[in-house]
């Protein structure tokens, strides 16, 4: 008797799941953020990938499957040690408040940056490290969007929120991200501190 | 033809002429800066797209913030891209699945 066969044979999980090996590091770096555990997380993705290769629809993206699953091994881990200072800064995100339409950096950036290439002067691992800061389902949305180049759907997919919450957390991912870069290139000296006045949360104001 | 009647027709000249996206039928800077996300992100319909465009293009207030947001990316991107996986990384998945098939 012949075994079922599946539907996927095992050769294409090399030929269509193995290339996006880098992409995937890159994503689990950015979401454990230590090599050591990216490389955990690497490792249990393609596993899992491979057992369940025969419920990947050839032709899909694989690229945006094996992110999910990515995803979900490291939420699972992560339920088991959440840490306290995640919940803090998941509440200090939620509590945002009002956002300008205009880019207040910008605003701060006007004269200093004529060109806009302000965050081209600022170093990798600064820009990796805030990156890192920022609550995991910003930081998702901000890799998978501006690194990794998926579209809001594929995103909404994902993570399992409406296409309307993507845009939202990157939009706010965005900008939390552009602020921590600021006020460090501020801090660093790459920029002069604005002219503007700083207001309670240390936000320079125009 | 009563005043009326002229000023009707001018009206209606006018609103086709609109209509044909004549002149300079252009989104305000609120419209175009408010799309700015789903503009780089590549989001927009093309009608949509072009308008965008259009504004970025002639607006000496809004193409900084084009830029800024361009630059943002390319950060985002470069910095991203410059890590690698460790050396073996590949081996060790093929080989973590070659076990597993063992049982
Ligand atoms: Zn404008």
């Amino acid at each position: 008797m012949i075994a079922a066969s599946r539907s996927n044979a095992p050769s294409s999980f090399e030929e269509e799941a193995l290339p996006h090996l880098e992409a995937v590091y890159r994503f689990a770096l950015r979401l454990s953020g230590t090599p050591d555990q990216a490389e955990d997380l690497v490792q249990d993705t393609f596993l899992r990938a491979y057992r369940s290769w025969g419920q990947y629809t050839p032709g899909t993206r694989a690229k945006s499957w094996l992110f999910t699953i990515c995803r979900n091994v490291f939420l699972r881990q992560r339920e088991r040690g959440r840490r306290h200072d995640e919940i803090v800064q998941r509440h200090a995100a939620a509590r945002g408040g009002v956002v300008d339409l205009v880019n207040p950096l910008w605003r701060s950036l006007d004269g200093v940056d004529p060109e806009g290439a302000f965050f081209r002067s600022i170093l990798d691992d600064e820009v990796l490290r805030a990156i890192d800061r920022l609550p995991e389902d910003y930081r998702t949305a901000v890799v998978l969007s501006d690194v990794e180049g998926l579209t809001y759907i594929e995103i909404a997919e994902m993570t399992g929120v409406p296409v309307g919450t993507v845009k939202s957390r990157l939009f706010r991912g965005r900008r939390q991200l552009q602020r921590v870069l600021y006020d460090y290139a501020v801090e660093a000296g790459v920029l002069p501190v604005a002219s503007g006045t700083r207001d309670e949360e240390g936000h320079v104001a125009p | 033809m009563s005043l009326l009647e002229r000023l009707k027709r001018l009206l209606g000249r006018v609103r086709r002429w609109k209509e044909a996206g004549g002149g300079s039928e252009m989104i305000s800077c609120e419209q175009a800066l408010s799309a700015v996300y789903e503009y780089l992100d590549g989001e927009l319909e093309a009608g949509p797209r072009e308008q965008v465009k259009a504004h970025f293009d002639v607006c000496a207030r809004c193409y900084p913030h084009l830029r800024l947001e361009e630059s943002f990316r390319t950060a985002l991107r470069g910095a991203s891209g410059s890590v690698q996986s460790p050396p073996g990384l590949r081996e060790r998945v093929m080989d973590l699945i070659a076990r597993s098939e063992d049982g």
